[in-house]
């Protein structure tokens, strides 16, 4: 199932997603990109809250550090964001170790409350205007996007395929990331890092490393998201937008399909009922209690490092 | 040394209403180990509820049996409210994963949240000023009348709750769900029941600071549940949360602590020093100040 799902799943989606920009107008290629810059950071959540099962709702700070060096080095450094790419993967990366280590004995509703906490600081440190780079309040903007030489009236949709490029770039990390020792040690501390300690995973370790590839995935979602508004602004990485993603992974389930569904339902659907917007939250809410009601487990859950059903004993 | 005094009036006032909000988090925490993450829209609602039973349903204007109904009424509204929370939200998930339940309590801050916006729209409204703004000066430090009220109204409360939860048999039987929910149900105690009581008496005490929050800083707006929510979850947390002096004691320093961030440092910092001081405390003693119970390793 998963197999055929890979083989012609994948395939399709990208089909459909890369001839996507010639049926959508202006706002809806927004909508799109935003949609698939999202679904690279509920991914690169899902490594930390779904796959190692640690409950951190802070990503958007991680997606905030990429989105914010760029930005910085494009604006204050006058760097080509191409060239930030490196640093915006490499300095969320090392914020998520050094913010990762002191905490990652923290179990649960702890770690959940302790990444708000650092969610909440950087905001506040980016509104504060820190060290004179951040631009205050309204951001960064003015940024000079992404260009390829010789594309004409083609470079409207760089910001799109550039994301889409990421999210492949992603996908393929996170392939091999499941088949590597490394994904597997994550899938046991999900399960009982208890056990998993006691059969030599050093779990310490392969936390802080999920929280820095989480990060990393993150960051360079960052340098996308700058590049499609040319700005960055402190509320779009808001602790708000960390539950936005937290919700996502556990709406949609923590496997590829899910957090693709978790991020058109999150957050394509309120796009599409602009029109009722006052009432689209309030019935949002409800929706979300529901579905955790009746598919606790999300939407289309993971299915990798269970027990085939053949070999559980009934009753 | 004023501004010192000042701040510690200040502090004490903001601090006795984080405490009571934070005992509504800090008991369904205790007992079901579920964030209620929509607590602080029930707070934010009854401060809405407090203002419409003030304009709408007693008249307008204030005596004292009107302040005392604005409160009755409030929170009569906000208990049902979080009784039909629980009943909807929370008790289909009490198998499920916790990150489910997470979730669910997300979702039901969202429409809270939003009915909220829907009844009164998003702008900011005014809470009317049911107490007479009557002013003290005792040697350069000034204090209010409402000051003196919230402090005095949340001790009495967090009073009796003490009270109820050490020496009566219901509250003996909260202590013990909360400590062994399977062993409680063995020894013939009804969890439901006294689950759906904490959120009872949890709402009723947010409903008590949500109208304190309209009286005390008067603008009002519909999102403001998760500002003072997660100061209130904080104030939990220092206390050592599951433990209800915890609450209180936490409640308290935490509105010291952010009048003197206010008074001395800065006001566009308070929020970071809050959360640095949090993520300080979960390293350094992560079952807070009171916590003591160590079954869970945290």
């Amino acid at each position: 199932m998963m197999k055929k799902l890979q083989q012609i799943g994948y395939p399709l989606f990208f089909i459909v997603m890369a001839l996507l920009p010639a049926v959508l107008n202006s706002r809806w290629l927004a909508v799109a990109t935003t949609f698939v810059i999202f679904t690279i950071v509920a991914l690169s959540q899902d490594v930390v809250l779904g796959k190692a099962g640690m409950f951190n709702m802070g990503q958007a700070m991680f997606f905030g550090l990429g989105a914010y060096t760029s930005a910085i080095l494009n604006a204050h450094f006058g760097w080509p964001l191409l060239a930030t790419l490196p640093l915006a993967i490499l300095i969320p990366a090392i914020f998520g170790i050094l913010l990762a280590g002191p905490i990652i004995h923290l179990r649960g509703d702890y770690l959940l409350v302790a990444t708000i906490g650092f969610n909440i600081v950087f905001v506040q440190a980016l509104q504060n205007n820190l060290g004179g780079l951040t631009g205050g309040p309204n951001g960064i903007f003015g940024l000079q996007m992404l260009s390829i030489p010789g594309m004409g009236s083609f470079q409207d949709f760089t910001p799109y395929y550039s994301a889409l490029i990421v999210l492949l770039f992603t996908l393929f990390i996170l392939r091999n990331l499941d088949n590597s020792k490394a994904g597997r040690a994550l899938q046991y501390l999900r399960e009982d890092d208890l056990a998993a300690g006691s059969i030599g995973i050093n779990t310490r370790i392969y936390k802080i490393y999920s929280f820095a590839l989480g990060a990393g995935i993150a960051g360079m979602a960052g340098t996308i998201y700058a590049n499609q508004y040319s700005a960055v602004s402190p509320e779009a990485f808001d602790f708000i937008q960390s539950v936005l993603f937290f919700t996502i992974v556990i709406v949609g389930g923590s496997s590829v399909p899910g957090i693709i569904i978790g991020v058109f339902v999150m957050f394509v659907l309120p796009e599409i009922f602009r029109d009722f917007s006052t009432w689209r939250y309030f019935i949002f809410g409800f929706a979300m209690i529901f579905t955790m009601i009746l598919r606790p487990r999300g939407i289309w859950p993971a299915k990798f490092g269970r027990i085939p059903k053949a070999f559980i004993k009934k009753g | 040394m004023d501004t010192f005094l000042q701040q510690l009036v200040n502090g004490l006032t903001i601090g006795s209403m984080f405490a009571l909000i934070a005992l509504g988090y800090t008991m369904v925490y205790g007992v079901m180990k579920l964030i209620n993450f929509a607590h602080g829209d029930l707070v934010a609602g009854s401060a809405f509820v407090g203002l419409f039973a003030f304009s709408q349903l007693l008249g307008g204007k204030t005596s004292v049996f009107v302040v005392v109904g604005v409160f009755l009424i409030t929170i009569v509204i906000i208990s049902l409210l979080g009784l039909v929370l629980e009943r909807l939200a929370y008790r289909p998930l009490r198998t499920a994963p916790r990150l489910s339940a997470v979730v669910s309590a997300l979702g039901a801050s969202m429409v809270i949240q939003n009915g909220i916006m829907l009844l009164w729209g998003p702008q900011m409204h005014i809470f009317p000023e049911l107490i007479p703004s009557v002013i003290w000066n005792v040697g350069g430090i000034v204090i209010s009348l409402m000051q003196v009220l919230i402090m005095v109204l949340s001790t009495v409360l967090m009073a009796g709750l003490y009270f109820f939860i050490e020496k009566t048999k219901v509250g003996t039987a909260i202590r013990a769900s909360a400590i062994d929910q399977d062993a409680a149900r063995l020894m013939g105690i009804n969890v439901d029941t006294i689950i759906a009581t904490i959120f009872l008496i949890g709402s009723a005490l947010g409903a008590v600071g949500g109208v304190f929050i309209g009286l005390y800083y008067r603008g009002i707006t519909f999102n403001m549940g998760w500002q003072y929510g997660l100061y209130a979850f904080v104030a939990a947390i220092i206390g050592g949360i599951g433990n209800i002096p915890g609450a209180m004691l936490g409640g308290i320093l935490l509105g010291l602590f952010n009048a003197f961030i206010a008074g001395y440092v800065s006001s566009t910092w308070a929020n970071a020093f809050t959360f640095i001081l949090l993520i300080v405390i979960l390293i350094v003693r992560p079952t807070g100040i009171l916590g003591e119970r160590v079954a869970e390793k945290v």
